[in-house]
């Protein structure tokens, strides 16, 4: 994207003023995004995305500064001004302009991408959402909405560690929302699975099925009264039912929480943070996964990162500053929503690995609670792991057996109580699909999990 | 990057180059363009925790085919990029279901605006550090109940914004804003406060570090030492703050797109006394250093002072050229988008309750006993722009005998933004804008519920 001596150029005349690191992150972007409401297009866009950001280190210190004006003008004015950021006399690196060796980082691509969106017509990918509107049509149904995503993100990372690394990124996505109503009462239904490929993502049924679970979810909750209140066992459902453990375990396992102590997990590195059954994973190299990275947005290679083993602390998830200030190996774990953010360290797809037990045998070990079978949204208290989550699909358990569906219940735990709570894993891993909001933006992450079942938690539901 | 069509347009030539292809092809469209510069510096513990400095400028492309919109963006300005981004957008449209409203016109001239003062090039990038370092510091040590200062930040920026489109209109104003903001947390006896001040200003040397550092500390330190709030219904001073942070909360019901499809609980109520006389409402986005001033909408169509609520009565709603279309008036100047990357709606600009004639010592003696609401917070979960009703975590302080008494615990309040303003008595003199962009006096009412313990 960029020449190479202009690069060497622009991260010299950035660090002139005494930064220890200098890194240039370019990106050129598009996007397709189409919604249609109750099967008409109500709004179709396109976007382009182009910019750099440069960062520097001072020790551990950060200045960050982005443009999209990409001519060496440009990016040499903003490598002068974010130089003199520091008000620092700091010497001009002895390599000077020119002098830096690049060396291709470029990481082996881990999948490859069949049908690029680009080469899709609009028409094509409208007929996906309109595939996906029909099945969620039938008696109740309401509204619907489908909302059509696809991304290609081409990335340069190079930094004056002598890093250079180039990747594209291409993602989809499909999201249905059903409002179901029988006259009385109202259900919503969701579902929005995505991946890091083309095209080859809607193959077969996809767009049915999509259509279809989310209308599955909004009939089956139509009938629901209110969930009860109170403390009880709850079995919570996989793939994105492992959007708690994200929220409430993995943002606290993350160098940025862990570097401010401002995670309960801070120094308990080897020691028993969880339940024996419980194993968890950040694996950025599952091909294909929505969260998957080839390389992460500061030059280094992804990885799979072992959180939890039986039980025990064995990494956290670390990026270049966090490797700094903790002393951590990195782990390919630094990301960014776009150029116009800092990279910090972050998840890609987070999940609680299988056990040996079946969903069966989780509930019918349960005399009275609840089954969380879809999760909804919620919101974690930083640094103590507090949390709060809607249960979009429940339903009560009464004697090992799934009874009537509840709505309005809510999970009120704390993440790292859960995890010693967690005392029964079934064998059923999936993943689910989100977008995961922190300090560096909104980035796709997995969650994911096989059932488990949680000996208490709080639900708040109405007495 | 050698050939021709990478190469990066500037600017205005984008603007251009957009317009003649669009033409070229009979193709109408709009082009909204906007660029900006952003320095922003936090300071915590008496050095600098973050700088951030940036440069930001797009396209968004609107091509109108046969009566539908069909958007596009674009930040690469090279002649390939813009070619794209023109067949997307054609693209987009052809797809999109006809609404029949959608238009495109050389709208009237609109008013000569300075919004851009001294600039900021004489403003260095050592000044702006040391503003941000100043402003924490009287914040630190302005009182030896402030704990620490979490929140403390210099900001300022440099915009052009431009509309084009290929009915001839092709406008364009340059903007300067510089803000500073402070929030200590202060302690004493076991309780933790915090309160932000902010400052928003269109001119560098208008900041004053000390004096809002100084705010932010006696506001927050006149928090201490709260009581238990009671239940009930109370007469109240809503603060002029928190009287403009509820109008924002609410505004879209004076949108006419709300009103259109249904959300608004004043649709079809214009004529209507809705409110008490003492209330009108203006939406001016001409005010001469308004937040949001601008001479122009992101269609290009002339900004206009306008009366929304006069004596009480609902007099109209804000409109972009569609819905003043659909509902057979004139546009008034209000479509709005985030940006070249937003689509068009309708928003406020600055909106505000005018003020009335008493002080606030006034109301407070007029409420004799009662509350003194100062802040709301949690609206996007406990407030329905649809309806009106809000239940909010809130924070004040209880009045007895027209004299502020004490502060309060935590508590709640509850009601319906159409009651407030029915139940209005009497309208503070104070008028003040909000960060947002929203001003109000301090408001007396006759009765608020508050939930205490």
């Amino acid at each position: 994207m960029l020449d190479r001596n202009l690069v060497a150029e622009v991260l010299d005349v950035a660090r002139s003023g005494g930064a220890t690191f200098a890194e240039l992150f370019m990106e050129d972007t598009v996007t397709t995004n189409l919604h249609l409401l109750g099967g008409n297009v109500k709004d179709a866009g396109s976007g382009n995305l182009y910019g750099a950001g440069l960062r520097l280190l001072y020790g551990t210190k950060v200045v960050y500064a982005y443009t999209n004006d990409c001519t060496p003008d440009g990016l040499m004015e903003v490598a002068r001004t974010l130089a003199r950021a520091q008000g620092s006399t700091g010497e001009v690196d002895a390599r000077g302009a020119g002098g830096l060796d690049f060396r291709r980082l470029d990481a082996k691509p881990l999948w490859t991408i069949r049908d690029h969106p680009t080469g899709v017509s609009k028409r094509e990918k409208l007929e996906i959402a309109r595939r996906a509107h029909g099945a969620a049509q039938g008696e109740h149904v309401r509204t619907t909405d489908v909302m059509y995503l696809d991304v290609a993100q081409r990335i340069l990372v190079a930094n004056t560690e002598g890093d250079w690394s180039e990747d594209e990124r291409v993602r989809s996505r499909l999201y249905v929302t059903v409002v179901a109503d029988d006259g009385t009462r109202r259900s919503t239904g969701m579902s929005g699975p995505g991946a890091a490929m083309g095209r080859e993502f809607f193959d077969g049924d996809l767009p049915e099925r999509t259509g279809a679970e989310a209308k599955r979810i909004a009939l089956a909750m139509l009938p629901a009264g209110y969930a009860p209140a109170g403390k009880m066992p709850v079995v919570i459902g996989n793939a994105f039912g492992g959007v708690i453990f994200h929220e409430a375990c993995g943002h606290i396992l993350e160098t940025t929480a862990v570097a401010k102590k401002a995670s309960v997990f801070a120094d308990k590195l080897g020691e028993r943070i969880a339940n024996e059954c419980v194993s968890a994973v950040d694996d950025g190299t599952i091909p294909g996964a929505w969260g998957s990275i080839n390389v992460d947005d500061e030059a280094t290679p992804s990885e799979r990162t072992v959180l939890i083993e039986k039980g025990v602390l064995k990494s956290f998830m670390v990026d270049r500053l966090g490797e700094l200030q903790t002393g951590y190996r990195r782990t390919g774990s630094g990301r960014r929503q776009d150029y116009t953010f800092a990279p910090t360290s972050r998840m890609r797809n987070t999940f609680i690995l299988e056990g040996e037990r079946t969903p069966e045998e989780l509930i019918a070990d349960v005399k009275f609670g609840l089954y969380a079978r879809t999760m909804g949204g919620g919101s974690v208290t930083p640094g103590t792991g507090d949390y709060n989550f809607t249960v979009n699909e429940g339903y009560l358990i009464r004697d090992g057996e799934i009874c009537e569906p509840v709505r309005g219940a809510a999970l009120v735990g704390n993440g790292a109580q859960d995890l010693m709570n967690i005392v029964g894993v079934a064998n059923d891993l999936d993943r689910g699909q989100g977008m995961c909001g922190s300090q560096s933006g909104s980035i796709p992450t997995d969650v994911g999990q096989p059932h488990i079942l949680i000996s208490e938690i709080t639900v708040g539901g109405r007495a | 990057m050698t050939t021709d069509d990478a190469r990066q347009l500037s600017f205005e030539e984008a603007r251009r180059y957009l317009l003649d292809r669009a033409r070229e092809r009979g193709v109408s469209l709009e082009v909204f363009a906007s660029r900006g510069t952003e320095t922003t510096v936090r300071a915590f513990g008496g050095d600098v925790a973050e700088f951030k400095l940036s440069s930001r400028q797009g396209v968004g492309l609107r091509a109108l085919v046969g009566g539908a919109w069909g958007y596009a963006y674009s930040e690469n300005l090279s002649r390939g990029a813009l070619d794209r981004a023109l067949a997307s957008a054609v693209e987009n449209a052809e797809l999109v279901a006809p609404e029949g409203h959608a238009r495109l016109g050389a709208w009237a001239e609109p008013p000569e605006m300075d919004l851009h003062g001294e600039g900021l090039s004489g403003v260095t990038v050592e000044r702006k550090v040391q503003a941000a370092l100043k402003l924490e510091e009287a914040a630190r040590t302005g009182d030896a109940r402030v704990v620490s200062v979490p929140y403390s930040a210099y900001s300022d920026g440099e915009s052009e914004t431009a509309v084009a489109n290929t009915e001839g209109l092709d406008r364009a104003f340059r903007e300067l804003h510089a803000y500073q903001y402070v929030a200590p947390l202060v302690s004493e006896g076991g309780q933790n406060k915090m309160k932000m001040e902010f400052e928003f200003t269109r001119e560098f040397e208008e900041l004053d570090p000390t004096r809002t550092a100084l705010e932010a500390t006696r506001a927050a330190t006149a928090l201490l030492g709260a009581r238990p709030a009671p239940s009930g219904a109370f007469p109240a001073v809503i603060d002029r703050r928190c009287m403009a942070d509820f109008l924002a909360v609410f505004s879209g019901m004076f949108s006419a797109k709300m009103a259109q499809e249904g959300k608004s609980p004043l649709a079809g109520r214009e004529g209507e006394a809705a409110f008490h006389e003492l209330v009108t409402l203006v939406d001016d986005a001409t005010l001469a250093r308004g937040q949001n001033s601008r001479p122009f909408d992101v269609e290009g169509f002339p900004s206009a002072p306008l009366t929304l609520v006069e004596g009480g009565v609902l007099r109209g709603f804000l409109h972009n050229t569609e819905t003043a279309s659909r509902a057979g008036v004139e546009s008034t100047g209000h479509a709005s988008r985030y940006g070249y990357r937003g689509t068009v709606g309708v928003a406020p600009t600055n909106l505000f309750l005018k003020p009335g004639a008493g002080t606030r010592e006034a109301l407070l003696r007029d409420l004799g006993t009662g509350l003194l609401l100062t802040d709301v917070q949690g609206a996007h979960a406990g407030a329905n722009p649809i309806t009106g009703e809000f239940s909010l975590q809130a924070e004040g302080f209880w009045v007895e005998n027209g004299e502020v008494a004490y502060p309060l615990d935590v508590f709640t309040v509850a009601g319906n933004i159409l009651d407030v303003l029915r139940d209005v008595r009497a309208v503070g003199a104070d008028l003040e804008f909000t960060p947002g962009g929203t001003g109000a006096p301090s408001v007396l009412i006759g009765s608020i519920d508050v939930g205490g313990q």
